[in-house]
């Protein structure tokens, strides 16, 4: 029984790894185990407070949300730099119809409909009509982030019924619901692409689309498939950011598109193959997460934060490149 | 005096005593190779016997623990490649190092021997100079042309062209005509032997024994990591080649026939494609049925139309009776047909995946409940695979990419049995694989063959196609020429059908 144990953890294409290796082997874990012991150190009143740490996992909760819709992206070896529209553009639609008088309900699930919509159109032109995904979804984020603009005619919308603010303000046990619903949406993703077929389909079509065609797999479809969810899931994090917000703008999500694609990125050091994965993305969610919020403590300046950010980025990923050389 | 004497006698090469091991394991335990100026010297043995582990010491991409290694009786150490492609010595590989998007006459000018003037390239001297050496080697390739729109032997010759551009004084070639015609494969012959007129020393590492039978001057047979003898070619022959290889008497290559019965199991009529044209023929159960033909014949695409991964232009697929309507290759799958590729490291494993994923991915149905994977019985899978085909792994979680070649592909022969399927359809299927692993996957396909499985394979080795099908059928320009019982087959008129002589 023993034996059968150690033999199923390690099934997935995600190998485990025990914590010292991982550690050893990614950077990226040691540059957020660094961030956190640094600001600790620096900030120890401030940083590793109750309230510090539920103000950071509240700050990641959106950007949590859109890496792990990314995530299912880059596991079949694309990418989708349409999700921060995407999610600009579902949070606006939900809001723009709950004002007009649409139940709080029915207006979420048009906005997610919407945002699974972008994600199939994306899809079908990177695995059908075969654009490079570069090209495919930077004309979509383009287009999505015009129609975002009409829905909100350019200006910020408010004025959402009290009960639709529930989603992003209130708290479960004292857990932020953005929180919560970042939890849920990563252990939603984590289970798939580890658990089942469907997600070893993903992690086949990443890893060479033509074993997997030839071994059965309907390539095309999980790539449809990876897209349509990811814009989903980004229309998930688009309608809690409004929620947590109050209000809709024209731009409301653009940011984090980048933002998730560096924290994808970021995970895939952890892995000796390169390969995305979920656990991988939230240390880099993390890395972004933990950061931030301590600069801000050290009244750093947002632009200085932006320069220290891509700088941590590089130095995590060579860091982790140089030691998979070594192996 | 004894200078003299000592460089009469030295050799071009000369490894002596050569230790190397990895992690404690010792690839090479004392091997001794010693290779003339002016002769063309077969290194063999069997994948894993630490051919390429050597080949990489004599280059300098790996530096050996122990003994040395002498050019011309000088003892030399090599830093790296560029200092042993300084010194003369220079490999081809299998996965040939041309560059596709750059011209044919800069691949063979590259890097330090382009010409220039300042920063900028001498075209003039370019062309003149890479002509040169193309003129050499009697080869009229256009120089201007994209390295990558060549074909596999214009590709190799650019290759000996560029190491002959860096003066090689010695050539390693490591396995130069697995993907080559025979006709390329006697062009290649013509300038290997040119260039041993010229003095040139060449190590030939090949599988095809017949080919270094042919060509070659003396030999070198390695097993377990060390050199077990080197004799003259006509001092040795084929068989004791084999058994030295494998280190006991060599077993039959090919086992015994004749389990095909007269019931049609899958039945093709005017099947056409890219490449396929109007191919009809129907096959049996427990019958082996080789497909061979020149390379381009469309032999591989026949296979590929078959298993779902090609679409066709019209024709019929029956197995047992029932058409196969859907396109794709799961429908195929599904139905029974199932592909061993011609590609294995492209086409037939994902090298970086472990072996258990391999083996699963073709088999996500049995291996899962409702969508949810079971690890348990992806782990019973994969070990019953290893079991069953003796693929030699650490264990399940070992990445393919590390296995060798004969059990990387035992890894793709599992992945497709683990289905039961009614008809395997296998693309050269022993490419590239020692002698040992090759009469394994001719007693599978025998075996296979008689609890009733249609094998169909396809290869470009005729002696193969004789000694393990029960039938043969030669494809030339896309269209069936022959359609032979295998036991009346030869190897003369098998190749007049590839030529396009109709049987």
């Amino acid at each position: 029984m023993p034996e059968t144990q150690t033999l199923s953890t390690a099934m997935t294409p995600q190998e485990r790894t025990p914590i010292a290796q991982l550690l050893w082997q990614g950077g990226t874990v040691l540059a957020l185990v660094v961030l956190i012991v640094f600001f600790t150190i620096v900030r120890p009143d401030v940083f590793p407070s109750f309230t510090n740490v539920r103000n950071i996992f509240e700050q990641v909760a959106i950007l949590t949300i859109i890496a792990a819709a990314q995530t299912l992206v880059m596991v079949v070896g694309d990418f989708d730099l349409s999700v921060g529209t995407n999610a600009t553009l579902s949070g606006a639609i939900a809001t723009a119809l709950m004002i007009s008088g649409t139940p709080v309900p029915l207006a979420i699930l048009v906005a997610l409909a919407a945002g699974a919509l972008v994600g199939a159109v994306n899809g079908i032109l990177v695995a059908y009509v075969k654009l490079s995904a570069f090209v495919a979804t930077l004309a979509t984020m383009t287009t999505v982030g015009g129609l975002a603009y009409i829905v909100t005619n350019g200006t910020t919308l408010y004025g959402m019924p009290e009960e639709f603010f529930w989603i992003g303000q209130e708290r479960l046990f004292g857990i932020p619901m953005p929180v919560v619903f970042a939890f849920l949406i990563a252990a939603v993703v984590w289970v798939v692409l580890r658990f089942t077929t469907f997600g070893r389909r993903l992690y086949a079509v990443g890893g060479n689309a033509e074993v997997a065609r030839l071994s059965g797999v309907n390539v095309r479809r999980a790539r449809l498939l990876a897209f349509t969810f990811a814009g989903l899931g980004s229309a998930v994090g688009g309608v809690v950011l409004v929620s947590r917000l109050g209000s809709a703008s024209s731009a409301s999500a653009n940011n984090y598109m980048l933002l998730a694609i560096a924290a994808v990125f970021l995970g895939m050091t952890i892995l000796k193959s390169g390969q995305a994965n979920l656990g991988g993305t939230l240390v880099g969610v993390g890395i972004i997460g933990v950061l931030s919020n301590g600069l801000n403590i050290l009244g750093v300046n947002t632009y200085v934060q932006q320069v220290l950010t891509g700088l941590i980025i590089i130095a995590a990923v060579t860091l982790s490149a140089l030691k998979s050389r070594d192996a | 005096m004894t200078d003299v004497a000592q460089s009469a006698t030295a050799y071009a090469l000369e490894g002596v005593d050569v230790v190397k091991s990895f992690e404690g394991v010792r690839a090479l335990q004392g091997v001794n190779l010693q290779v003339r100026a002016g002769e063309i010297h077969a290194l063999l043995g069997e994948n894993g016997a630490g051919k390429s582990t050597l080949i990489k010491v004599l280059t300098g991409l790996y530096t050996a623990d122990g003994g040395r290694i002498e050019m011309g009786g000088e003892p030399v150490e090599f830093a790296g490649v560029r200092a042993a492609h300084r010194a003369g010595i220079v490999a081809l590989y299998q996965e040939l190092s041309i560059i596709p998007t750059i011209s044919v006459a800069e691949n063979i000018l590259l890097g330090d021997e382009t010409p220039h003037r300042g920063l900028f390239i001498d075209r003039r001297a370019l062309l003149r100079r890479a002509g040169e050496q193309l003129a050499r080697l009697n080869q009229r390739i256009p120089l201007g042309k994209l390295a990558g729109h060549l074909s596999p032997v214009q590709q190799t010759m650019v290759a000996v062209a560029r190491a002959l551009a860096t003066d090689a004084r010695v050539l390693i070639l490591d396995e130069p005509t697995a993907s080559l015609t025979d006709v390329e494969i006697r062009d290649l012959f013509t300038v290997l032997r040119a260039l041993r007129e010229d003095g040139v020393a060449i190590v030939y590492v090949s599988h095809r024994l017949e080919e270094v039978f042919e060509l070659c001057d003396r030999l070198t047979i390695m097993r377990n990591g060390r050199t077990i003898t080197t004799r003259d070619i006509d001092d040795i022959t084929v068989d004791e080649v084999i058994s030295t290889m494998v280190g006991r008497k060599a077993d039959e290559l090919f086992p015994d026939r004749g389990t095909a019965t007269s019931t049609v199991t899958l039945a093709v009529s005017g099947l056409s494609g890219r490449r396929v044209t109007d191919i009809s023929f129907e096959a049996h159960a427990g019958e082996v049925l080789g497909i061979g033909g020149l390379a381009g014949a469309g032999r591989s695409e026949v296979m590929r139309i078959l298993s779902g991964a090609q679409k066709r232009s019209a024709g019929e697929i029956l197995l047992d009776g029932v058409a196969l309507t859907r396109p794709g290759v799961g429908p195929a799958l599904a139905a029974g047909i199932a592909l061993v590729p011609e590609e294995r490291r492209t086409q037939g494993v994902m090298v970086g995946a472990p072996i258990q994923d391999n083996i699963a991915l073709a088999n996500l149905g049995s291996v899962s409940r409702g969508g949810w994977v079971s690890r348990a019985r992806i782990a019973e899978l994969a070990r019953r695979s290893l079991s069953d085909l003796q693929i030699k792994a650490r264990s399940p979680r070992q990445p393919v990419g590390q296995l060798s070649g004969g059990n990387q592909q035992k890894v793709v022969l599992a992945k497709m049995l683990a289905r039961s399927p009614r008809v395997l359809l296998m693309d050269e299927p022993t490419r590239g694989i020692d002698v040992g692993t090759k009469a394994e996957i001719y007693r599978l396909i025998r075996q296979l063959a008689a609890t009733g499985t249609t094998v169909i394979l396809v290869s470009s080795e005729l002696p193969e196609l004789i000694g393990v099908s029960d039938r043969i059928l030669i494809m030339h320009e896309g269209r069936l020429t022959a359609d032979v019982p295998a036991a009346t087959a030869d190897d003369e008129s098998l190749l007049s059908y590839c030529y396009g002589r109709v049987a």
